[in-house]
């Protein structure tokens, strides 16, 4: 495991800044649309108002007939519904007896006799239903006087002008509210990049070029004596799905654990570019800060929650996405349900991109193999991340899922714009699926290149199948 | 009436609302699991009354106090058992903490229990974040073990300060409370527990230390804070461990350190232990039924059977066989019973409607 340095780095600490500022900017972007909904809301609640006082009018105005019969037309409906249950249990009671006496060669026909008087007895309870609620509705009509526009036409115009004026105070008070917030949102914005400024000031940075997300160089790993890594060095561009190969024991994981910080390498660098595109050193980080700097991983064996439905599993991603905090969410006020709604929307989303929306609400407990290897691939893109790096996608599924496997890995590359790094056993995977392919073996690197390079790679060849001769 | 003329009427795009029958009332209050604590608590305080006024029996008032102060501390282990997988036996050394501030803090300085609770609480979150540092260094039955040690110490250290502890009178926003009233603080404080706990089991704090439990390494690749969530889980089983204890001593008035048995003994620990195990790891009633098997059963129930009443070992007995069987059967406890036959009566229902409708 990654030690835990005693006092932070400025990387580190400019990490809350940043998140914040993320925040901030988010609220921003969003601040027209937020005040305007609010004020819309405002306006329906003025709305409903309005209407109940109208009531009373818009009652003496409507035509009584047609009411009555819309109320009339209601309740048969409900009546049916319920008639309509009924109905079935009869003709279902009914043939299975009927199945039976035909079966044993008793009389059926006198069974289908009474399945008749029984359908017969529901349609006349139906039609006395239908006199009463007409007798009703007669009744209804007699005792209210007809139609009276005159007062409605009157209320109503008020109404509306009183609409008017209060929608117009709305749309001027919402401006205002923008402003102010604005404002203040701005200001907020300029303090936290000059802190931001300050400390960065202080951090020598480095430079990458143009394409490339992800520099490792000369990483070297070492458990005492052995050398599970030996100077690997290999560069991941912008919008590539990389793949790194190598038979058991080159270290591919070991490799893969040094970016994701969960061992702490011995030697070498990580170079990264982040969210806020700015190059960083990850080996300056915890393993669980690598998640905000935009690099999210998936698992060999799959590590879900099993407690807890699939849905609420791809929002664990976002743990650190959330503003409320521990009282907020111990009280469970509506700003976090806020929150939690907007997540659950794009966790959805995520969910319907990777086909699953049918098992959104399935706990992932016994959910099968394949399915929760795909759960776990959505939870990797709830974090918004720039580069995915998973641990052989491919480990045990079949053909089929194999190659469902490399077209999802594909349309997630293209549709989401990220960049994946892929440690995989499974070469027809690899070779199907990756543009650049980095083969070790042995903790050191073979070659690196295109798939159809790395096969031909005479290096390659011997690492995975022995020299010629061998045997 | 109302729905048709907003249908027609209606001028600024009024959604016509439907007129809730007081079924649909009734059922959407049940919806919400978080009334149904505020329901338990009702009947709860209700039945606490009854008994206070004889109409119950009157020995139930301080049989269901002593449950629901022994309740809080097994919420707060679900909590930490449950939902964090971490384990600690020092739930009993914990809740002398708060016996011990409500003695020195109100019996011998007379300050009132706002002092007492806040002096309290400090001491149990300083000691949680002690033992929240050690887990992330210390896991599984070493840390259970580093808590029994941290529990006896504790134990010894308040037999060395003070053998013998009691509360005179004890008085809340000024007005005195009896013992027998001690039930309706037990009462309410265990709702409020109870329900800022559920609260936090499904928000994205519950759901960040599942996810620590399953797996370290998953959790810290998804951004969650190994130090942060077991440092929290640890601080609120303290603390509600540290207000088990001060119900405790405002319901009982009087403790002994020397007391083997005694409410901060190593067998209190193993008890609520126990009690999680019996109502279930990961539930909030579960715990406070637990609770009861172990705690209220027998002041409330088996006492008043004669034969028990002279063969208490007998009780202790069947406690003991209750967990073997529940680990060995049940290991989701009651809430798993439960949930199972609720699973079950569901099919029942669903083959009962086949049977009459024929299938969908």
């Amino acid at each position: 495991m990654a030690k835990t340095k005693l006092f932070p780095t400025a990387q580190q600490r400019l990490l809350p800044l940043q998140q914040r500022r993320r925040r901030l900017q988010l609220q921003l972007d969003a601040l027209e649309q937020t005040v305007s909904a609010r004020q819309a809301e405002k306006l329906a609640a003025y709305g409903a108002k309005l209407d109940r006082s109208l009531m009373k009018d818009a009652f003496a105005a409507c035509d009584k007939e047609a009411y009555a019969q819309q109320i009339l037309e209601q309740k048969l409906q409900k009546f049916d519904v319920r008639q309509n249950m009924d109905r079935r249990a009869v003709n279902h009671g009914c043939s299975k007896a009927i199945f039976t006496a035909v079966e044993a060669g008793g009389d059926w026909q006198e069974l289908l006799k009474k399945q008749r008087q029984e359908l017969d007895a529901l349609e006349h309870k139906r039609s006395e239903y239908l006199a009463k609620l007409t007798a009703e509705k007669e009744a209804f009509v007699a005792k209210n006087s007809s139609a009276d526009g005159a007062g409605y036409e009157k209320a109503k115009e008020k109404a509306q002008a009183l609409y008017e004026s209060r929608r117009t105070a709305l749309e001027t008070e919402g401006q205002q509210l923008v402003a102010k917030k604005r404002a203040k949102l701005t200001g907020q914005l300029a303090a936290l990049d000059r802190r931001i400024a300050g400390i960065r000031s202080g951090v020598r940075s480095e430079t990458l070029p143009e394409d490339v997300l992800l520099r490792v160089k000369g990483l070297k790993m070492y458990f005492g004596g052995l050398k599970a890594v030996d100077d690997v060095t290999f560069d991941v561009k912008k919008g590539e799905i990389f793949g790194l190969i190598g038979p058991n024991g080159a270290g591919k994981t070991t490799v893969f654990n040094c970016i994701t910080r969960f061992y702490d390498a011995t030697d070498g660098s990580i170079h990264f570019v982040n969210k806020e595109d700015e190059v960083v050193d990850l080996r300056q980080f915890q393993v669980h800060d690598v998640i905000l700097q935009g690099i999210t991983r998936t698992f060999q064996n799959v590590e879900l929650v099993r407690e807890i439905s699939v849905l609420d599993n791809l929002l664990v991603a976002c743990t650190r996405e959330y503003q409320s905090n521990l009282l907020v969410q111990a009280l469970g006020l509506p700003s976090l349900k806020r929150e939690e709604e907007a997540l659950r929307e794009k966790a959805r989303r995520i969910l319907k991109f990777m086909g699953l929306e049918s098992y959104a609400n399935w706990l992932a407990f016994g959910l099968p193999y394949g399915i929760l290897k795909k759960v776990e691939i959505a939870r990797a893109l709830m974090s918004d991340a720039r580069l995915i790096i998973m641990d052989e996608p491919a480990a045990g599924l079949n053909d089929s899922e194999t190659a469902e496997l490399t077209e999802t890995i594909r349309r997630i590359r293209d549709e989401f714009g990220v960049t994946i790094l892929l440690v995989e056993h499974d070469m027809s995977l690899v070779m199907n699926v990756c543009d650049t392919v980095c083969a070790i073996s042995f903790g050191k690197m073979l070659a690196i290149g295109t798939s159809r390079q790395i096969k031909e790679n005479p290096a390659v060849q011997e690492a995975y199948l022995g020299v010629e001769g061998d045997a | 009436m109302d729905k048709y003329l907003y249908e027609n009427y209606a001028l600024f795009g009024t959604v016509p609302k439907e007129k809730r029958s007081l079924t649909d009332l009734a059922r959407g209050v049940l919806a919400n699991p978080l009334y149904h604590y505020l329901l338990f608590g009702a009947v709860m305080l209700v039945v606490g009354f009854l008994s206070a006024t004889k109409v119950l029996p009157y020995s139930l008032q301080s049989g269901m106090a002593i449950t629901f102060a022994y309740s809080l501390a097994s919420v707060g282990f679900c909590l930490l058992m449950g939902y964090s997988g971490l384990a600690s036996l020092g739930t009993g050394g914990f809740m002398g903490i708060g016996c011990y501030a409500i003695h020195f803090v109100m019996t011998e300085a007379g300050l009132p229990f706002g002092v007492a609770l806040v002096v309290a609480l400090s001491i149990g979150v300083v000691l949680g974040l002690i033992v929240g540092v050690v887990s992330l260094r210390i896991e599984g039955i070493y840390l259970v073990i580093l808590t029994l040690g941290l529990s006896e110490i504790l134990r010894n250290l308040y037999i060395a300060v003070q053998d013998s502890i009691y509360l005179s009178s004890f008085k809340l926003l000024g007005i005195t409370i009896p013992r027998s009233a001690s039930v309706y603080v037990v009462t309410v404080l265990l709702v409020v527990i109870m329900m800022l706990t559920h609260n936090l089991i499904v928000s994205p704090t519950g759901r960040a230390m599942l996810a620590m439990k399953n797996s370290t390494a998953a959790a810290q690749a998804m951004g969650i804070s190994l130090m942060k969530y077991r440092l929290l889980a640890f601080v609120i089983c303290t603390v509600y461990a540290v207000l088990s204890g001060m119900m405790l001593m405002i319901t009982i008035r009087s403790a002994m350190a020397t007391d083997a048995s005694g409410f901060y003994a190593l067998i209190t620990s193993l008890n609520i232990l126990a009690a999680v195990i019996i109502g279930g790891f990961r539930s909030i009633w579960g715990a406070v039924f637990g609770t009861f098997i172990m705690y209220g059963l027998q002041t409330m129930l088996l006492n008043r059977i004669p034969f028990l009443q002279e063969n208490p070992v007998i009780i202790t007995f069947v406690s003991g066989i209750l967990v073997v069987l529940v680990v060995m059967f049940y290991p989701g406890g009651v809430a798993q019973l439960v949930q199972e036959v609720r699973m079950k009566l569901r099919k029942r229902r669903m083959a009962r409607r086949e049977e009459k409708y024929g299938k969908d």
